[in-house]
């Protein structure tokens, strides 16, 4: 059974369109990522799953239940983590998490507060007000409540944006735990195109309201067609060609160079990457 | 679900109670206003104005009340009415009355002091004053008889010291401000920071985290009347009426009435700062027209007028009759009912007008 089924999905702001009648499903187990630039529909379209957001039309349906217009049995049995993280300012991280287990109705509060701490790995600061703690720490938090109950589905919304580069590793490993060791189905959003391809078995790229593509990072990757990405500067600029043969594409470009009596700096050969993928779908170099 | 709402409330109280600049105002501020304003203008050099009505006419009363007008320690009125005279001290509008009549048969003029029995110890020193200056004027006298028999009396009146006055005005004022800023500016805060939005998804109704803000702010209300009324009676030696247990009713009454004011301008409002300015620019004014520093009735008549539009008039008027005018609760009841209409019509506005998210 998948965990989530969404059909024609439409948000509209006015005359702006932000989700564009968009259709997917989430495999129960699976962690489903969402990429797209600022301003894609990313969001959007996760808060109208999670019950924040009424869609314009559109039918979305999580674990067997619909959404949509009575949400609450649905958001009873899933975790959020919002993309702005705002917690009470004069309760620890233990008493919040203590709370919400409380606003389940869960059995066992304090045992359930000092399991999620565990799972993100904020025990040491249990005691501590969120306003003293690090971008990391208060993301790591909001994580934790979202797992609190013990929820079905895991939403985390652009969960490492603003966070230093050891920080957004260790909230991948903390992703990681959900994901495999306790199973969770987790959707995430991201503009972070490496994030996506480490943490997700599928995702989405979405662009300008409009799911643009959806496969295995692999099969997206493989959807190009090409073996390698041949780059390379000359004095025309710079330029980027996707090959079969990476050795026949190289020797190539360095014939014609000669022959023209080009220089060519800066010649690089790697394996082609998501950004490859959308640049290629959408004719536009990915923005972070 | 019972468990949920107290466990939600005691959150709400850890919260109130480790703000300490929220606690400041609700409870270190009433007493550091109260002491102010206590030392300045709680004890007066007078022990009050008496209105002396002679009706003897005899030298040795005309000796009193010229002995009373030049003594110091109390302002003397004369007046020709003791009917009057003893009504203006029920009022309130004199310390008290001395009226001297003429002796039947050759016994001697009997001069009579009406004091309030609201203010014991003010009663007290008149009763000095006026007691010395007769048994003066009976030394003068050669023998036989003294020419005045003094005797006093009680009379119920309105009449308080300014001390009295003042303690459930400060109440009034302290119920007021911790209720209009705990949920102005504070659920603005929350509802700009999203916190109400993540509340949003958990299966608690959003009515039932304000009824345990609401409850935490009725908590909160008790401990401050109990706090000021211990402190007045302590430091300031304020008379404490016996039914002073019917100020806990009028004081949540009040702070249900200032939250519905909170809520208010809470569901108005987007930005905690203009919160802040809003909740200011209605309670500061407020704190001068209602009768907390001084009486209604010492303004003029169309302040008087708009006094008695305002809930901190009758939040402040119902504490003082049940703290220290000794009424009933019967006689707090009016006040009780405007403040819960003015809940009523205030929390009904907001409710329609209230957005969980920021507008966008």
């Amino acid at each position: 059974m998948d965990a989530i089924q969404v059909q024609g999905l439409t948000k509209r702001y006015g005359d702006h369109v932000a989700v564009d009648g968009i259709s997917f499903s989430v495999h129960q187990g699976e962690a489903f990522g969402i990429l797209g630039p600022n301003g894609a529909g990313k969001t959007t379209t996760l808060e109208m799953i999670e019950g924040l957001r009424k869609p314009d039309a559109g039918d979305i349906e999580v674990l067997g239940m619909p959404v949509w217009p009575d949400p609450m049995p649905v958001q009873a049995r899933i975790g959020v983590q919002l993309q702005s993280t705002a917690l009470f300012d004069r309760l620890s991280a233990r008493e919040l998490l203590e709370l919400f287990a409380r606003f389940y109705a869960s059995e066992d509060p304090a045992g359930r507060a000092r399991r999620a701490l565990g799972m993100v790995g904020l025990e040491a600061k249990q005691d501590d007000y969120a306003a003293r703690m690090s971008g990391g720490q208060q993301q790591r938090l909001a994580i934790a409540l979202a797992l609190v109950h013990d929820p079905d589905v895991v939403f985390l919304d652009e969960p490492t944006t603003g966070l230093d580069p050891q920080a957004r590793r260790n909230l991948w490993e903390v992703i990681r735990t959900i994901h495999d060791e306790a199973g969770k189905t987790v959707v995430l959003t991201t503009h972070y195109l490496e994030e996506a391809e480490l943490l997700c078995d599928r995702v989405a790229i979405m662009d300008e309201a409009r799911i643009v593509a959806l496969d295995t990072p692999a099969g997206l990757i493989a959807s190009l067609n090409a073996g390698a990405r041949v780059a390379y500067t000359d004095e025309q600029g710079e330029h980027v060609l996707y090959a079969h043969d990476a050795q026949a594409a190289v020797l190539e470009v360095l014939e014609s160079a000669r022959a023209a009596g080009r220089p060519v700096e800066g010649l690089s050969v790697k394996g082609p990457s998501l950004e490859d993928v959308f640049l290629n779908l959408t004719g536009r170099e990915f923005r972070e | 679900m019972r468990h949920r709402f107290w466990h939600t409330t005691a959150a709400q109280l850890k919260m109130t109670f480790r703000n300490r600049i929220a606690l400041f105002w609700s409870l270190a501020f009433p007493i550091i206003l109260m002491s102010l304003l206590g030392v300045l203008f709680g004890s007066s050099v007078s022990a009050g104005t008496i209105t002396v009505v002679d009706l003897a006419h005899t030298p040795e009363s005309q000796q009193l009340v010229t002995a009373l007008v030049h003594t110091d320690g109390v302002d003397t009125k004369t007046g020709t009415d003791a009917a009057s005279a003893e009504s203006k001290v029920r009022n309130g509008d004199r310390d008290g009355a001395l009226v001297i009549r003429p002796g039947q048969n050759g016994a001697p003029a009997s001069a009579v002091l009406f004091t309030s029995n609201t203010s014991a110890a003010q009663a007290g020193i008149l009763r000095g004053i006026v007691g010395d200056a007769t048994s003066t004027i009976a030394l003068r006298e050669a023998g036989g008889h003294p020419p005045i028999a003094f005797r006093s009396q009680s009379v119920d009146s309105a009449s308080l010291d300014y001390i009295d006055f003042l303690l459930p005005g400060i109440i009034a004022i302290a119920i007021m401000t911790s209720s209009v800023f705990g949920l102005s500016t504070v659920l603005v805060d929350w509802r700009k920071r999203g916190i109400l939005r993540r509340l949003k998804l958990t299966p608690m109704p959003l009515w039932e985290f304000l009824a345990s803000r609401v409850t935490a702010s009725l908590a909160l209300t008790v401990v401050q009347v109990i706090v000021l009324i211990a402190f007045g009676r302590l430091a300031f030696g304020v008379h404490i009426a016996e039914s002073a247990w019917a100020a806990i009713p009028v004081a949540l009454v009040g702070c249900l009435a200032f939250l519905a004011l909170g809520f208010f301008i809470g569901s108005m409002v987007g930005s905690p700062e203009t919160a802040d300015a809003v909740a200011n620019s209605i309670t500061t004014p407020m704190m001068f027209l209602s009768g907390t520093f001084f009486p209604v009735a010492s303004l003029p008549a169309v302040l008087a007028t708009i006094a008695k539009l305002l809930p901190l008039y009758y939040l402040a008027s119902g504490l003082r009759d049940a703290t220290v005018r000794g009424l009933s609760f019967s006689d707090v009841a009016s006040s009780i009912a405007v403040l819960l209409v003015m809940t009523a019509v205030l929390a009904g506005i907001s409710l329609r007008t209230f957005r969980w998210e920021p507008a966008n």
